[in-house]
């Protein structure tokens, strides 16, 4: 079974090798002059600016987790849709009593002034 | 050499270590969150596998795995709520700094 | 599918989204007229429990169970609601901001507790259970604005949500070794693997924190001091209450280790809780970190019936959960008015509040006898059940433990009466008792002593439920 993996071994090996090569190559080659301009981060051509370590607004954080709960309450839906020919008419009631609690969730988020912005 | 049950129940036992070791030792609250969602996510791989080769027959496994990927996400969205709360309050979020109660 | 198994259960469901519902479209000014909803609705789930009694089956493929058991289980989870909202109506009304999400919190936190009464595999368990906690997580916390409260709730959020991971990593290994999540198909005991032994150990450890059993009790001193006091009484009382109804389930409806393992790591268990638990308790300054400490005490009676695994045994329970349920909220509703009127929960602050308010006064007095165990209260009748099932199978040594435990419980009990009756007010003004606050501390004083008096109008339906939880 191992030996059958020695293929993907290899193929990794030479993966490795052709980058450092490259690497290698251009080190050799190319002429080498420090200037400031060079350290500055690259930024589409503008000149960087304020620090690198900026905070987001805890707006977003609501917003994010608002997200990640509904987000993970497809979950179910999934596998519901994939069986929903043939679990009829009673799944169907379920599912929109699921998502009707949701959106009493959604409701009262709405309420709580959780999507305006600050 | 095939992959079987052994090789899953020691990554998910490796992983619930991993969780504990981090709930255990992290000073930052929501590295301590992290700790605990890759306990949750071992007993996750866990349960498929043995769903995989103990009881195939059903899905009963592969459905726990789904409950407790929900659950998870609900126990991290209050437990991220409350660390806001606790930063707003206090403007740290390392449990040594939660002091006002002594055990 | 027979929806009237779900009956309860889609009654509190409902009422909890409406509840949601009615505090979206009244806004904020109308915090009263909620807690009175709430107080109505779950008198209606009360009552609705009434008719449940006899159906005595199960359905959803053995998912759910509603026996006579689970029927007297959420009883005691909905009195000890039904209590605590009378009881902490207006400590609620003091915070500021927002209070209608915790009549909410509360009705599903309630919802939770029924399914782990209810739960007859691993998987409803377990939602069941996360149901509770996260509920419980967002009460805990629920006075934002004070320190104490935020870290309380992080503190269980972290220890609760890693206790869970425990209890799932124990189920998963159940799972394994049973190949089934329901309990009624676990293998018989003499087939037991040791995968299954290190699940159900797991499970011990994890259901022994949510019951707070030494050594798995360290959250709760601190989680009872800084939770709002109404927070605490549910959780000391409630929420035990249903760790122990699931705890049962699985134990005792699966059995999925052999009876002589688990008796010694539940005997081991109720030991140390029991004595920890009471001797802890002893130099607590703290009324909410004392009852904390008795409430672990508490839980350590409560395992002793769990130890005998048999229908004297669950008898001993389903009594011990109501009658410890009662005089425990009572005597946390003393704490709560006397909280508001003081802003302090010092013992200290009791002295002389037989003078400055004599109905709190002997109803804290009866409960705190009734948690001690003394007769003529019905915590004696409790403690009466619970031992002498063990030693009706020989095995006196817990009984012998719990009897002098409680001797020593009766000290730092009778410490505060001694505090309540003895020292002189610091501050001689009156203590006001609004009319919930009077119907909730009235009703604990009057079961207590009942109960007490004619154990037998409880002790028959607990019989009965016991029977019915093994099939009898």
């Amino acid at each position: 079974m191992l030996k059958e993996y020695f293929g993907v071994l290899l193929f990794a090996g030479v993966a490795a090798i052709i980058p450092l090569a490259v690497f290698a190559v251009s080190y050799l080659l190319s002429t080498k002059k420090d200037t400031p301009e060079k350290g500055l981060a690259y930024e589409c051509g503008m000149d960087t600016r304020g620090e690198t370590w900026v905070q987001f607004k805890s707006g977003y954080f609501l917003y994010a987790l608002i997200f990640v709960v509904f987000d993970v309450e497809t979950v179910f839906l999934y596998p519901w849709a994939v069986k929903f020919g043939q679990l009829g008419l009673f799944a169907f009631v379920e599912m929109l009593i699921f998502i009707a609690i949701l959106l009493i969730g959604y409701w009262y988020a709405w309420k709580e002034q959780v999507f305006r912005w600050k | 050499m095939t992959i079987g049950l052994e090789h899953y129940l020691a990554v998910g036992a490796m992983l619930f270590c991993i969780g504990l070791y981090g709930v255990l030792t992290k000073r930052n609250a929501v590295a301590v969150l992290m700790g605990i969602e890759l306990m949750l996510n071992s007993v996750n791989i866990n349960l498929v596998a043995f769903n995989r080769f103990v009881a195939p027959a059903d899905f009963v496994g592969q459905l726990f795995a789904v409950f407790v990927i929900v659950v998870a996400a609900a126990e991290v969205a209050v437990g991220l709520a409350l660390v806001i709360s606790i930063y707003r309050l206090r403007d740290s979020i390392h449990v040594d700094d939660l002091n006002l109660l002594k055990w | 599918m027979n929806f009237n198994l779900l009956s309860t259960e889609i009654a509190t469901a409902l009422f909890g989204s409406v509840l949601l519902i009615l505090s979206l479209v009244t806004g904020k000014d109308a915090r009263r007229g909620l807690g009175h909803a709430t107080l109505a609705g779950l008198l209606v789930l009360l009552l609705i429990t009434f008719t449940q009694y006899g159906i005595n089956s199960g359905g959803f493929s053995g998912t759910w169970i509603l026996d006579d058991y689970a029927v007297f289980m959420k009883q005691v989870f909905i009195i000890a609601a039904i209590l605590v909202v009378f009881a902490g109506k207006s400590y609620v009304e003091d915070f500021t901001g927002n209070c209608n999400e915790f009549y909410v919190l509360m009705v599903f936190a309630l919802l939770g507790m029924m399914g782990m009464a209810s739960a007859g595999d691993l998987i409803t368990l377990y939602v069941s259970l996360e149901t509770m906690t996260i509920s419980f997580y967002i009460l805990v916390a629920y006075n934002l604005t004070s320190g104490k409260s935020a870290e309380a709730g992080l503190k269980y959020l972290i220890l609760g949500a890693l206790s869970s991971a425990v209890i799932l990593y124990g189920m998963s290994l159940v799972y394994g070794a049973a190949g089934t999540t329901l309990f009624a198909k676990m293998p018989p005991v003499s087939v037991a693997s040791p995968v299954l032994l290190l699940g159900a150990v797991m499970l011990v450890a994890g259901f022994g924190f949510k019951i707070a059993a030494v050594p798995f009790h360290m959250w709760s001193p601190d989680i009872y001091e800084g939770a709002p006091t109404p927070v605490t009484a549910f959780l000391a009382v409630a929420s035990k209450a249903a760790g122990f109804a699931a705890m049962l389930r699985v134990f005792l409806g699966g059995t999925p280790v052999a009876p002589d393992n688990w008796l010694g790591i539940i005997a081991v268990l109720a030991a140390i809780t029991m004595i920890i638990g009471n001797l802890v308790a002893i130099p607590q300054t703290g009324i909410k970190r004392m009852l904390a400490y008795s409430s672990i005490a508490q839980a350590g009676y409560i395992l002793v019936g769990l130890m005998a695994a048999d229908p004297a045994g669950v008898n001993g329970v389903l009594f011990y959960s109501m009658i410890y349920a009662v005089a425990n909220v009572g005597a946390f509703a003393v704490v709560i008015a006397v909280e508001r009127a003081t802003g302090s929960d010092e013992i200290a602050v009791f002295g002389g509040l037989w003078q400055r308010q004599p109905l709190l006064a002997s109803v804290m007095t009866v409960c705190l006898l009734s948690l001690a165990g003394i007769p003529p209260m019905a915590g004696f009748v409790g403690k009466f059940l619970l031992f002498s099932a063990i030693m009706d199978q020989g095995i006196y040594w817990p009984a012998f433990i719990g009897f002098v435990m409680s001797m020593i419980s009766v000290y730092y009990y009778l410490r505060v009466a001694l505090v309540i009756w003895r020292d002189e007010p610091k501050d001689p003004a009156p203590i006001a008792v609004e009319s919930g606050m009077r119907l909730a501390v009235m009703a604990a004083l009057a079961v207590t002593v009942v109960l007490g008096v004619y154990p037998a109008v409880l002790s028959d339906l607990s019989l009965a439920a016991a029977k019915s939880f093994f099939g009898m």
